[in-house]
């Protein structure tokens, strides 16, 4: 067996044997389940006991109102009117959106689910690494394996590789499930199953950067707390810092990530050229985002962290 | 000569912190021969020894120097050389939450050494029974002794020990200083660093001394701290003891009741008293403390001579 992938044979083995790591992949796994669970609950068809319940409700509504006397027109009976409509009113109490599954992935619980799992397994690779440093373990693994490159390469592929794995396990069996109801229920229309599915491999490769970025951003500050302090900062503040400064939304990398999972987006430059002569003073205008230019932008960055976390590995001293 | 186990020339580190420049450790020229022995690497807390180690482990850059282990320049070659080197530097550090046999298992895996190493390694220190549980329910003692079997991993020809019996008690101590004797002995070069002169004395067969990130003084143990050179007798009457020892050219003083006296030669006070009619009922060698050892060092140093 060659050095290399000792290495990662070892690396692999102290991830799955970190609680904490072990924790957040069980959340990869709960948490799609209970969120599916609830879509699939409150898009469930409507049964015969479902419509008596609603039809009964209508009419108990119906009680309350008065005979109502008018003096000139007569009386008017405002019950049997509601009675009347009770049909009606029946449907809209009913009223209950069935499950799509274009609908989930574009603003359901599909994005929801992407990120909570990326999130999980970003973290999942900050603490790790973050571990490795606060036990001061690293410095006796060195003492094994001394070339530090090596080291860096390895723990940085098991963690992405091993999100980019469960990511696209949970998030595939995510839109096989739900499209496997959908057809059930007769909802499930051609080419939706696909479109989900796609985006949950998009969403799998946006997870294995979060979980790379997590772990490079962790050995160059050597903390777990670092990490989490500035990414929770640039994700609460991120945006209206950028926005302060005047910076397009172009370069928002929280408009990045939603072009990279939806495969492009549009976005509303108040900056651009174009210029309406009917809505004077309007110059903001859309613009497209592609995936392809989200993923370089996007890339770069995580790009540019990692060559900053691996030389910072391999040249500062070890405590 | 053969080729030394350790080697550096003129190493030097500085640290840059907040108060300025610190040198840790300065023009060291330091030898340890290979083929089994003790060499001792003494120093007060602050001297530089656990920078030195960690330079020659490569977890520490040298800011100007040359080292090598086995001959091989460090740390360019040190992954030619590492898997014959073990070293445990300050305090053992292991994952908290893992078992000591796991912390070993990931570490013989990285070197592709066979599981049974670890097991073999957990016998040698006598680990078997807690060596499934986890590593932060350990006994200091016990957290050592896991350290020391992780470099048993390797099977190594040279071991680097950063002050081992830190924080031990004295039961744990002597456990750890017959195991560095008993691996000597064995034929494995050991660098144990210490700031405990008599750990030194008598563990080690030669040893070399730095202050201040300088090295003061290296070679064999009996000639750098073995000779001793005051004794301490206890008599009846000191005052005519000195009288005796005095008229025979020694220099003698009365000391907290007893007999402080100048000589590497105990036979002759013994001798001088006994034929005077005094009987000794103690005799001890008082041997310097480190500190006074340093300072005499120190001072030689900075005279410009020979301690
Ligand atoms: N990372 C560091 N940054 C700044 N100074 C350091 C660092 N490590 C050690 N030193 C300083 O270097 C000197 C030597 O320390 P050390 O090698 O730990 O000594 P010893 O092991 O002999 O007790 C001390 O003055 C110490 O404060
Ligand atoms: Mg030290």
């Amino acid at each position: 067996m060659s050095d290399l992938s000792r290495l990662l044979r070892v690396e692999l083995a102290r991830y799955v044997h970190r609680r904490a790591v072990l924790v957040l992949l069980g959340a990869c796994l709960v948490v799609p389940v209970l969120v599916g669970a609830m879509t699939l609950w409150d898009s469930r068809p409507v049964s015969a006991d479902d419509h008596a319940l609603a039809e009964a409700r209508a009419r108990a509504e119906c009680m309350d109102r008065p005979r109502v006397h008018n003096d000139t027109a007569g009386s008017i009976d405002l019950g049997g009117l509601c009675l009347a409509r009770v049909s009606e009113r029946t449907e809209e109490l009913l009223s209950r959106p069935p499950l799509d599954l274009d609908e989930e992935r574009e603003g359901g619980s599909g994005p929801a689910v992407a990120s909570l799992v990326a999130i999980a397994l970003l973290l999942a690779g900050t603490t790790f690494t973050g571990h490795d440093w606060a036990s001061r373990s690293v410095s006796n693994q060195l003492l094994f394996e001394p070339r530090r490159g090596r080291v860096w390469a390895a723990k940085a592929a098991v963690v992405s590789g091993a999100a980019l794995v469960v990511a696209a396990l949970v998030l595939s069996s995510y839109w096989l499930v739900l499209a496997t109801v959908a057809e059930a229920r007769e909802t499930l229309r051609p080419g939706q199953l696909v479109d989900a599915l796609q985006m949950g491999w998009r969403a799998s490769g946006v997870a294995a950067a979060a979980a790379l970025l997590g772990f490079a951003m962790t050995t160059l500050f050597r903390s777990t707390v670092a990490t989490i302090g500035i990414l929770l900062g640039f994700a609460v503040a991120g945006s209206l810092l950028l926005a302060g400064l005047g910076v397009s939304e172009r370069w928002n990398p929280a408009m990045n990530l939603v072009a990279l999972i939806d495969d492009g987006t549009t976005y509303y430059d108040d900056k651009c050229a174009y210029y309406d002569a009917g809505h004077p003073g309007d110059h903001s205008c859309a613009e497209v985002l592609s995936f392809t230019d989200a993923a370089l932008y996007l890339g770069t960055i995580v790009g540019l962290v990692c060559v900053a976390s691996d030389r910072s590995f391999r040249r500062r001293d070890v405590p | 000569m053969s080729t030394p186990a350790i080697e550096t020339v003129r190493l030097r580190k500085e640290f840059s912190t907040r108060a300025g420049l610190r040198v840790a450790v300065q023009d060291l020229d330091l030898s340890v021969p290979a083929g089994g022995g003790v060499h001792g690497f003494l120093g007060p807390n602050g001297s530089g020894k656990t920078t030195t180690i960690r330079m020659l482990l490569g977890l520490a850059r040298a800011t100007s120097g040359e080292m090598r282990l086995f001959g091989e320049s460090v740390p360019e070659r040190l992954p030619a050389v590492i898997g014959r080197v073990g070293a445990v530097v300050e305090s053992p550090k292991f994952s908290p939450n893992f078992s000591g046999r796991l912390n070993l298992r990931l570490l013989a895996d990285a070197i592709g050494a066979p599981r049974s190493r670890v097991d073999a390694a957990i016998e040698t220190v006598q680990m078997q029974g807690r060596d499934r549980d986890r590593y932060r329910s350990y006994s200091l003692g016990m957290k050592q002794r896991l350290a020391i079997a992780a470099t048993l991993l390797k099977d190594p020809e040279l071991l680097i020990l950063d002050e081992p019996t830190n924080g031990l008690d004295p039961a744990g101590i002597r456990e750890v200083r017959e195991t560095i004797r008993g691996l000597g002995d064995a034929g494995v070069t050991v660098l144990l660093s210490s700031h405990i002169l008599a750990e030194v004395q008598q563990v080690c067969t030669s040893a070399t001394i730095i202050g201040n990130g300088r090295m003061l003084a290296s070679g064999r143990v009996e000639d750098l701290l073995g000779a001793s050179t005051a004794f301490r007798a206890v008599v009846p009457d000191p005052e005519r003891a000195v009288a005796v020892l005095g008229a025979a050219g020694l220099s003698a003083v009365v000391e907290d009741g007893g007999v402080r006296v100048e000589t590497t030669d105990a036979a002759r006070i013994t001798r001088l008293l006994g034929e005077a009619g005094i009987w000794l009922s103690e005799l001890t060698t008082l041997r310097p403390d480190l500190e006074t050892y340093f300072l005499r060092l120190t001072e030689a140093e900075r005279l410009g001579r020979e301690p």
